[in-house]
């Protein structure tokens, strides 16, 4: 187990963290509308295997990834946590630059948000009561006047606390675009702001930190989100689905919301244990921009040929009408499109 | 994967070519409205073509004859050309803004017997020319219309009169098809003006395939092409064709709505002019101007990390200006920084490029995988601007002469103040201005000479069988069988072409217009105050004059009134009402306070050595172009 001796953030850096964070849930409410989750509904094929991709397999691989590198329990309820959140905003604008559908992806980001508010509390309680119960066990053992339990109902009450933001952005987004966007702007910046904040508060006072940490700690917060890419991808396939939607899901999947984890943990878990969770999602948090921009880059060359037809049929039907159908020469259909093709054209 | 593309041995073949591999694909559209575009696919395309040209042979055209083809951008200009392609003959075209002057030169000197003509209006200016034109014998409209005046076919009764031919089985089409060969020309374009009459540059269509072969530009039938440039220039022409052989559809607009339809064609090429480039430039910066003042800020950051990161690449890459021989250590050195600068601009570059950048390529319509610049020189920071941006602008250098491609700047060797590396094929050389002696390649010489400034020659399957009835002029056009471009130049270090400007005297506009500043030079020079005068304006919006005025003048007026008196006296001398074109006139013009010397700006035969006067005068040229961005300082593609 790793040992802090003091707290990892002490009571500014969270008060600070907690604005920012609140910065970023009021943005992503302003770059949302209730349509995105209407029309969530209306692609219920993308969205429900998104959601099968991001509640089902994303916290297994979690588990599966603390339970195979040993991880000590805060660190593993710490990783599973993460597996159970919900999509972030940055996942929308990754999917657009790795040729992915948009607005899948802003229909799983809308859907994962509100469901996380069921699915977080009830995937933490079938995932993570194990290592709950050794930390409470241990705590007894040390003589601790009351053991541990995973907090449910405080969970529950800072998810929503952390959702009340998202919802006032909506707000915004509906009397004032302008102000809307330039919210939205913001908090795509402050993403970035947050983590450099973290990853320097934490050198600042816990230099040694970096060091003391366990490679396996680093190699949790690293393979989740590449995990979570690889399987998300592969799932969504089996599913056949477009390869624009394969590789929405796919980012969907592995570029979890960190800072409702960080507003979770503030929020809900006490010192020491506080402490000894953020460390994860902080790594996480940092590592995924790095994961998800390589494997952005990967999509964008793999994607090319389809995106490519995927627009070009666009435009057409654009200018030509809705009816009009394009016929391209079949050694042009790039693989991973040829088994929609026939699907597209007869539709 | 490579690009699937249609070919042939001549155009005729490739059209048809074309027609098999992309059948139903979409190959033009026109807009009707800003969201409805009639699309014409490539099956139906040719197959309207040789119904066409059936009824052309139907009409009398002859195998290897010359066809007018008067008017500008649309469907059925292309129709119209298919038409006169798959009955062996060459087309000769011309843009609506033709003078009656150029019309009568141009359908007489190549024996025009049958001409397509756009509009009608276009066709009233050519009704009183006819009576000079006694070989010209049928006109066809282009443009759609209910009826057309006496004597004048429409294009849909041909076509109608064609399929009847072919449904009853004419196959004279097929058999003119069979009968082209390479040398044969496709088409026979007169260039403007230049000195005194519009010469015919013949070009074969071995000269069109051979651009078909050699231009590698990775254009496939998933692109969309939106054509904007005068159909009847090569330039165009090539980028048509180009389209045609790769599948991809090409959209015509027009000034007026291009930045609507950039937003709905979402363009993914484009062949344009330094002017649209330009106008972009200006649009982008002057929309950072006018916003807020945090999103200006982000702006400025965003370009600054772009610029720097991009040069680092760029330099990593060993796609920067390569002018002089580098020492390694001093290579070495400069590898070492720009990787350490690319590696500390990357996370920064990263987000903004996200973030700022992805929004400025919209204003481009976003899909922008490439666009290529040419018929003039783009200035260089607006190449850098768009470059530095993420939308690679590929310049290129060619002459109508040359098909026109000579060099053209691909992804991989993207060198900003180069028109990039050579076609396949081509083999340039550098010749010594006074001297002819080759510069480059020399073998004597350190690098064969790269580096070394000297006129242009070209050789390679693109150059043109010569000018029309016009030995004389072929002749000059050549030195030892090599195309000589009127143009300065040099080769870099790794080996692109740079453009240094102009040996002729010849000044290209930045609109794309060529004049002769001899004859502007003459009548301002028999002004009693003007001793010399130097025309200039090349690349520039308009021209501008240097002049040095005479003793007389210099006794007689002082500072203010000599300026005043100058002024008038150029006013009067070259107005459009003493027959120059409005571009020809002089906009602005800077006093001298030497005169010219033999041996230094004039030759010993009292020659302008123009060069050496811009040289001397750069700044003050400038001056006179406050709005431009440095255009003589560099000189790249022109026609």
């Amino acid at each position: 187990m790793i040992e802090i001796d003091r707290e990892l953030l002490n009571a500014g850096d969270q008060a600070l963290l907690a604005i920012m964070i609140l910065i970023i849930m009021f943005g992503m409410g302003a770059s949302l509308t209730p349509r995105d989750f209407s029309d969530a509904l209306r692609r219920p094929k993308g969205v429900i295997i998104g959601f099968l991709s991001q509640f089902g397999l994303m916290p297994l691989i979690a588990l599966g990834l603390a339970l195979l590198l040993r991880l000590p329990p805060p660190q593993a309820i710490a990783l599973i946590m993460v597996g159970c959140l919900p999509g972030g905003t940055t996942s929308n604008m990754f999917a657009y630059f790795a040729r992915g559908s948009v607005a899948l992806s802003i229909s799983m980001t809308a859907a994962s948000t509100v469901l996380a508010l069921i699915m977080m509390p009830l995937l933490l309680d079938l995932y993570a009561s194990g290592f709950a119960k050794q930390i409470d066990e241990a705590m007894l053992a040390e003589g601790a006047e009351t053991g541990f339990v995973i907090p449910h109902i405080n969970i529950v009450i800072s998810l929503f606390l952390v959702l009340l933001p998202v919802g006032g952005g909506m707000i915004l987004r509906r009397f004032s675009p302008g102000w809307a966007k330039t919210a939205e702007d913001t908090a795509g910046f402050m993403a970035v702001i947050v983590i450099l904040f973290l990853l320097g508060s934490v050198a600042i006072r816990h230099g040694a930190l970096f060091v003391v940490t366990p490679w396996t700690l680093y190699a949790g917060a690293i393979t989740l989100s590449l995990a979570g890419f690889a399987f998300g991808f592969g799932f969504a396939a089996l599913w056949r689905v477009e390869p624009r939607q394969q590789r929405a899901i796919s980012l969907e999947t592995g570029i979890q919301n960190g800072p409702i984890a960080f507003a979770v943990i503030l929020l809900s878990f006490e010192e020491p244990l506080r402490s000894q969770m953020l460390w994860l999602p902080i790594l996480y948090s940092t590592s995924v921009v790095i994961t998800s921009s390589l494997v952005t880059l990967r999509f964008r060359k793999t994607g090319a040929a389809d995106d490519a037809i995927f627009r070009n049929n666009r435009v057409h039907r654009r200018l030509f009408g809705e009816t009009f159908r394009t016929a391209y020469p079949p050694s042009v259909i790039p693989r991973n499109l040829k088994r929609f093709h026939e699907s597209l054209r007869r539709d | 994967m490579e690009p699937l593309r249609a070919t042939g041995r001549h155009l005729a073949e490739l059209y048809g070519h074309a027609a098999e591999l992309f059948g139903d694909l979409p190959a033009f559209a026109s807009r009707k409205e800003a969201l409805s575009w009639e699309p014409v696919s490539f099956r139906e395309l040719y197959e309207r073509g040789l119904c066409l040209a059936t009824a052309l042979i139907d009409l009398g055209v002859e195998a290897r004859e010359h066809v007018g083809l008067l008017g500008d951008n649309r469907f059925e200009w292309i129709l119209a050309d298919y038409g006169v392609q798959l009955c062996g003959a060459a087309d000769v075209p011309r843009g609506r803004d033709v003078t009656d002057q150029e019309i009568a030169y141009i359908l007489e000197h190549a024996e025009v017997r049958v001409s397509f003509v756009e509009t009608r209006q276009l066709l009233k200016r050519i009704e009183p020319l006819r009576e000079k034109l006694p070989q010209l014998r049928i006109l066809i409209l282009l443009e759609p219309v209910d009826d057309a005046p006496a004597g004048v076919l429409r294009l849909a009764d041909l076509l109608g009169r064609g399929a009847e031919l072919r449904a009853r089985g004419d196959r004279r089409a097929e058999e003119r098809i069979a009968g082209i060969r390479g040398e044969d020309l496709f088409t026979l374009i007169y260039t403007s003006g230049t000195t005194g009459v519009p010469k015919g540059v013949m070009l074969t269509h071995a000269n069109m395939i051979a651009q078909m072969n050699n231009i590698r530009m990775d254009i496939r039938c998933t692109d969309r092409v939106l054509s904007i440039l005068p159909i009847w220039h090569v330039y165009e022409r090539v980028f048509e064709v180009l389209s045609i052989s790769r599948g991809c559809c090409t959209y015509y607009t027009n000034p007026r709505h291009l930045a609507e339809d950039l937003a709905n064609v979402e363009p993914t090429f484009m062949g344009s002019a330094p002017r649209l480039w330009e106008n972009l430039h200006q649009r982008i910066l002057k929309r950072a101007r006018e916003a807020h003042p945090v999103r200006r800020a982000l702006f400025h950051t965003a370009y600054f990390l772009a610029h720097h990161y991009k040069e680092s690449v760029f330099y990593l890459t060993r796609r920067h200006l390569f002018l002089k021989p580098v020492h390694p250590v001093a290579e070495a050195a400069g590898m070492v920084f720009h990787a350490l600068r690319w590696f500390l601009l990357l996370p920064w570059y990263g987000f903004f490029n996200a973030a700022v950048l992805e929004k400025l390529r919209l204003v481009v319509g976003g899909q922008f995988r490439a666009s290529v610049s040419g018929g003039g020189a783009l200035p260089r920071e607006v190449d850098q601007f768009f470059n530095y941006l993420g939308i690679p602008v590929l310049e290129g250098y060619g002459l109508t002469e040359t098909s026109p491609v000579i060099a053209v700047r691909t992804e991989k060797k993207l060198v900003i103040g180069t028109v990039g590396i050579l076609l396949p094929d081509t083999s340039v050389r550098i010749a010594d201005l006074d001297t002819g002696k080759i510069l480059y390649p020399d073998e004597s010489a350190p690098h064969l000479g790269r580096g070394r400034q000297g006129e242009i020659e070209v050789k390679g399957p693109q150059v043109m069988r010569g000018y029309y009835k016009d030995k004389e002029g072929t002749d000059r056009a050549f030195h030892d069988g090599w195309f000589r471009t009127g143009d300065l130049g040099m080769i870099t270090f790794n080996d692109c072409l740079r453009i240094v400007g102009r040996c002729k005297d010849t000044i290209v506009l930045s609109s794309g217009e060529n004049l002769e500043p001899g004859p502007i030079e003459a009548r301002l020079g028999q002004s009693n105050l003007i001793e010399h005068v130097m025309v200039v304006g090349q690349d520039r919006r308009f021209l501008t004059a240097l002049i040095v005025p005479t003793q007389q003048a210099a006794t007689e007026f002082d500072g203010k009134a000599l300026h005043d008196a100058l002024a008038q006296e150029i006013r009067e001398r070259v107005s459009t009402a003493k027959g120059f074109k409005a571009y020809e006139l002089i906009r602005d013009f800077r006093i001298l306070p030497d005169n010219f010397s033999v041996g230094d700006e004039l030759t010993n035969l009292q020659k302008l050595k123009r060069h050496v006067v811009a040289e001397k005068h750069r700044e003050l040229i400038d001056s006179m172009y406050p709005h431009e961005t440095g255009g003589s300082a560099r000189k790249g593609g022109r026609r």
